[in-house]
């Protein structure tokens, strides 16, 4: 067999456990925000630490946030989730508008979907609403009782009338139409 | 998986026991009907690398009939892989000595040469005459059509019905059967 | 490292030798044995297996079609039609539906399919198209001749 999913594992398209149905569980467990507390790499980290973090934790109760100030290294966000998912996101040099949306990203998504391949981009949990086919479906209900081998299932019957029966049949339909006439 | 669900795929996949009669066929006709069920190419499930195969058993295989000048001129071939190992056995031979083997090649011949042709013809069951074991017999539920009218030879009719068939024409009193 | 000859000069691939036999590594990462170790080995093998899957870009939908075309066959055999009467049928009644969702339709919703099928066999029957595969029937029998031509034959013989 093909190793070809060695890095890119398959999936479909599907929420664990019918999450949102019903009710939801935010799959995000942790983030660790790490950032310089100089560089200017780090700026638009540091103002979404300054402005949005705390109501985001306030928001996401369920959400372990951590800081990691650390010197002339580029900012980096990783998300951990309930699957066991570590989503490692560079963030260096991106404003502050673009960290807010990448953030809800990391939050909303239910795990690491970026490296999953979807096999299709459709899934049901009901492909069939009439049942699929099985090899009793269209199956003759005469089978069940009869004793086989049997001519009357194994003779061929999609073949075109031989003349033989032709002309005997011809020949009966010629005693029927004379017979009326004789009485 | 819900009970209901694996009892939806046991009926999908379930195998069926088909039975085949061989009487006056062409063996290398029918070798293309048997394969369709043998290889499960006659299901809308079908795929290469599921197992949806189904199991043929063929019957009467002694009676078969080849084409024309057949049985004196189709050779079958077998080296045995020694020098001077080669044989050649007109069909005749080789149906008299072992009455399946005509169709069993048939049949391994009309399949394509793969993996999974030894092991799909592990599913084919081929009897010289009617009689099938008792532990086959019980499992057959279907049985497939022949491809010829099974002629019926003018000595088996019995003498009343041959009396009573319509006759186009007499032959006059005069005239001398060869 | 000084290089102070020419045929030294030869030896240098660039800066970049790293990080080009890495990428060839990661191509070949899923072979097995000196195709996945030895770079030149691997490069090889690396070139032919991009060969194949630009290749089987096509082959893969061929092998699509090759299927579908089967099952369809299959699901029409057991309600005693061909797949040409099918495609004809269908055809001729505007239903246009592709290879794929028809043997989707004939393995997973086989009561729709029937239905097809039975539409697409009246529609050829109305239309007094006769499939000559189709031996059931005695060629002739659904053109209702009779009924056409009885006043032609009878002008005939006058």
């Amino acid at each position: 067999m093909s190793n070809s999913n060695l890095f890119l594992k398959s999936g479909f398209v599907r929420a664990p456990l019918q999450n949102g149905v019903g009710r939801y569980v935010c799959q995000l467990q942790r983030i660790v925000l790490k950032f310089c507390k100089s560089h200017g790499g780090s700026r638009g980290l540091r103002d979404f630490i300054e402005q949005d973090l705390v109501d985001f934790a306030s928001n996401n109760p369920g959400v372990v946030v951590y800081l990691k100030p650390r010197r002339h290294r580029s900012p980096v966000v990783v998300a951990e989730y309930l699957n066991g998912d570590r989503v490692w996101m560079n963030m260096h040099n991106k404003t502050h508008s673009e960290i807010t949306k990448w953030i809800e990203v990391l939050r909303t998504q239910q795990g690491d979907i970026a490296s999953t391949r979807l096999r299709k981009y459709q899934y049901t949990d009901y492909p069939s609403v009439q049942g699929p086919w099985t090899p009793f479906t269209f199956k003759d209900p005469k089978l069940n009782v009869a004793e086989l081998p049997n001519e009357e299932f194994g003779a061929n019957n999609r073949l075109p009338m031989s003349a033989t029966e032709q002309l005997r049949i011809m020949f009966e339909k010629q005693t029927l139409d004379v017979k009326p006439q004789e009485e | 998986m819900s009970a209901v669900k694996r009892a939806q795929q046991w009926a999908t996949f379930a195998r069926t026991w088909h039975i085949f009669d061989c009487k006056w066929q062409d063996p290398y006709e029918s070798a293309n009907v048997i394969k369709k069920y043998l290889m499960g190419l006659h299901k809308p499930i079908y795929h290469p690398m599921n197992d949806c195969g189904d199991v043929v058993v063929c019957i009467n295989s002694r009676e078969i009939a080849l084409r024309g000048d057949e049985w004196r001129q189709r050779a079958y071939f077998h080296h045995t892989g020694y020098p001077g190992g080669a044989t050649w056995t007109l069909a005749w031979e080789l149906h008299n000595k072992d009455p399946t083997m005509i169709i069993k090649k048939a049949v391994y011949r009309a399949m394509k040469g793969n993996l999974q042709r030894r092991h799909t013809m592990e599913r084919l069951f081929i009897y010289p005459g009617e009689v099938i074991p008792e532990e086959v017999k019980q499992n057959i539920t279907n049985q497939i059509r022949q491809i010829r009218l099974v002629p019926t030879r003018l000595d088996h009719i019995p003498e009343e019905e041959v009396q009573k068939y319509p006759k186009v024409m007499d032959y006059p009193e005069d005239y001398v059967l060869k | 490292m000084v290089f102070l000859t020419i045929s030294n000069l030869i030896r240098v691939r660039g800066p970049d030798e790293f990080w080009r036999k890495r990428r060839i590594f990661r191509l070949a990462a899923h072979f097995v044995g000196r195709r996945r170790n030895c770079y030149s080995v691997a490069v090889r093998n690396v070139h032919r297996a991009l060969v194949y899957a630009t290749k089987a870009r096509k082959l893969k939908k061929q092998d699509m079609k090759d299927l579908w075309n089967t099952r369809i066959s299959a699901a029409c055999e057991q309600h005693n039609i061909t797949a040409f009467t099918l495609k004809e049928g269908l055809d001729r009644s505007n239903i246009m539906l592709d290879r794929k969702s028809l043997s989707d339709l004939a393995s997973w919703e086989p009561r729709t399919f029937e239905c097809l099928a039975a539409i697409a066999k009246q529609k050829l029957q109305l239309d007094g198209f006769i499939d000559t595969v189709d031996k059931k029937y005695p060629t002739g029998v659904n053109l209702n001749l009779k009924d056409v031509m009885l006043e032609a034959w009878l002008k005939e013989k006058k």
